[in-house]
């Protein structure tokens, strides 16, 4: 397997940049093309961007059949709150998902469809499964889980005209210091708002782990779906505190006022972030060593521990003044 | 996760003392671990210890339960008792380990508050994660009120993941009463199973672990007549 052209969507993102740099380094990668609203956030030296509005799907569609590409590396659901509003998100993940996807099932080359999902497919409803494994039927109750739900369900239905596997890569939440996530901006708040009533447990995964979970999706063509959840799981308490920020306890009306307040405040907190707060989140993520032959490196607590570490800025004092 | 060093207030302190500072500085600091059904065992052991002041639990067969890999317990319970978990605090105390019972309420704060302590849905895939991460699993017998003396049934789907992972299934009969300060726990061997799957083996094992908790019950608790009562 050499040369293999990669289309990747979502490619401005932190994971999709870094999926593209990893896959630059793959001895099997030949052209790599990419395909978002906002253009990589670190140097590529192979990979050629397309800057495409998601509704733009005629562009989008000349741009995938022209590459005819061997594989589709689908990173373009956009989580709510993370890049853009709930409405907007919801808009361009529909709308990206729709002309890559559909676009791919053109592709006379196409060999395999890797698609970036969460653990938000399995939902979190009364008596659901605290940490689901890949057997389990997906019931999401958010809109993030219902927007990757249905990412995957397009991917099923395009490989099915090829007749390719498709690798779905349910991540648990992607936080980092740099990576735009609502959970990370809630949790870096100074003062946090939890639910006194249930601290439950939930687990992360490190972009890094994230990245290189997707770079062994395209090169193992799993057929399935594959949990890449960090081991260990924290509650909401412990990483406030794991941070050195203050827990503010909520009985739950109050809750109302609180995500207002930090909306106010640039830290806007999404369905799926408040059922994180209120019901946890996880999942088995066993499969991914066998299925994917790799396993995250960084526990969750090490990812909490990484979310609040920010580079101090130091300022340089110019040794002679040039203007 | 290992835990970072803490400073204690006085390196001459009593160990429980220090103990019991070196917890509260996690607590602050949030370096303690929860695992990802929401089981705290620094909580857990606080818990198994108050429990002490209460009951005077006596164990027999703690031999039994394997000192790591999966295990399922099956046990008797009776309505608004507390049998299964005062069984599954008493074992902890003793074996070490952090018996799981299924069948905690999900909603708040009753579901999240029996987490921290062990507590897990009774729900088959939710036993099948646990026994493939290694855990101990409790699972109670129905009771009834009007006939303590008789064990009721355990759902055949509960079985399924035993019969999947392989693990030991041990029957644990629990004689308690509420008002009464003493309680005794007898484990008994694994029951015998046959290597087969399906349905009828479920309700096969099922059926030999409530005889097995019957038995055990029995042995430990002869009818009145027997004893010249």
């Amino acid at each position: 397997m050499t040369g293999q052209r990669v289309l990747i969507s979502g490619m401005g993102g932190e994971l999709g940049s870094r999926v593209a740099a990893l896959l630059e380094a793959e001895p099997w990668v030949g052209a790599i093309e990419g395909i978002d609203l906002d253009p990589p956030r670190r140097r590529l030296r192979r990979a050629h961007f397309h800057r495409i509005e998601p509704h733009d799907r005629r562009r989008m569609v000349d741009v995938v059949t022209r590459f005819d590409p061997h594989l589709v590396l689908h990173l373009g659901v956009y989580e709510p709150n993370a890049r853009a509003n709930p409405a907007k998100a919801r808009e361009r993940s529909r709308d990206a998902s729709l002309g890559v996807l559909g676009a791919a099932a053109e592709c006379p080359s196409l060999e395999g469809i890797v698609v970036r999902s969460g653990i938000e497919v399995y939902g979190r409803h009364r008596n659901a499964p605290t940490r689901p494994d890949e057997e389990v039927a997906p019931h999401p109750t958010t809109t993030f889980g219902h927007l990757m739900l249905q990412a995957e369900e397009l991917a099923h239905e395009a490989a099915a005209t090829v007749g390719c596997p498709v690798t779905a890569v349910r991540l648990a939440s992607v936080v980092g210091p740099h990576v735009p996530s609502p959970l990370g901006r809630y949790l870096r708040l100074p003062v946090v708002p939890m639910s006194v009533l249930a601290d439950p447990a939930f687990s992360l995964v490190h972009v890094e782990d994230a990245a290189r979970a997707l770079v062994a999706a395209c090169s193992t063509r799993w057929n399935g779906p594959v949990n890449v959840v960090a081991p260990g799981a924290v509650t909401t308490y412990q990483a406030v505190r794991l941070g050195g920020r203050v827990p503010l306890p909520l009985f739950g009306p109050e809750w109302m006022l609180a995500r207002a307040i930090t909306a106010a405040a640039g830290a806007p907190v999404p369905d799926h972030v408040l059922e994180l707060v209120h019901r946890g989140r996880t999942a088995d993520g066993s499969l991914a060593h066998h299925a994917l032959g790799l396993s995250p490196v960084s526990t969750t607590p090490d990812v909490v521990k990484a979310l609040y570490k920010w580079a101090t800025v130091t300022h340089l004092t110019p040794v002679k003044a040039v203007a | 996760m290992e835990l970072p060093a803490v400073r204690l207030p006085n390196v001459n302190a009593p160990e429980p003392v220090a103990g019991a500072w070196s917890a509260v500085q996690r607590r602050l600091h949030g370096t303690y671990v929860v695992d990802e059904w929401g089981c705290d065992t620094e909580v857990l052991d606080a818990v198994s210890h108050l429990a002490k002041l209460r009951w005077q639990v006596s164990i027999g067969g703690a031999e039994h339960v394997p000192p790591f890999g999966p295990a399922v317990l099956v046990c008797n319970t009776r309505p608004f008792t507390a049998m299964p978990l005062l069984m599954a605090l008493a074992l902890h105390l003793r074996t070490g380990r952090a018996v799981r019972v299924a069948g905690v309420p999900d909603i708040a704060p009753f579901g999240p508050a029996l987490r921290r302590i062990g507590g897990v849905l009774s729900r088959p895939d939710e036993v099948a994660g646990l026994l493939r991460a290694g855990h101990v699993v409790a699972l109670a017998c129905s009771g009834s009120l009007r006939r303590s003396e008789r064990v009721g049934t355990v759902r055949n789907q509960l079985m399924t993941p035993a019969l999947d992972t392989g693990a030991p299934v041990l029957p644990v009969a629990v004689i308690a009463s509420p008002l009464a300060r003493t309680a005794r726990v007898e484990v008994g061997a694994p029951v015998h199973r046959r290597g087969v799957r399906g349905p009828l083996a479920e309700a096969e094992l099922a059926d030999a672990a409530r005889e097995g908790v019957q038995r055990l019950l029995d042995e430990a608790t002869p009818p009145r007549w027997l004893l010249g009562g």
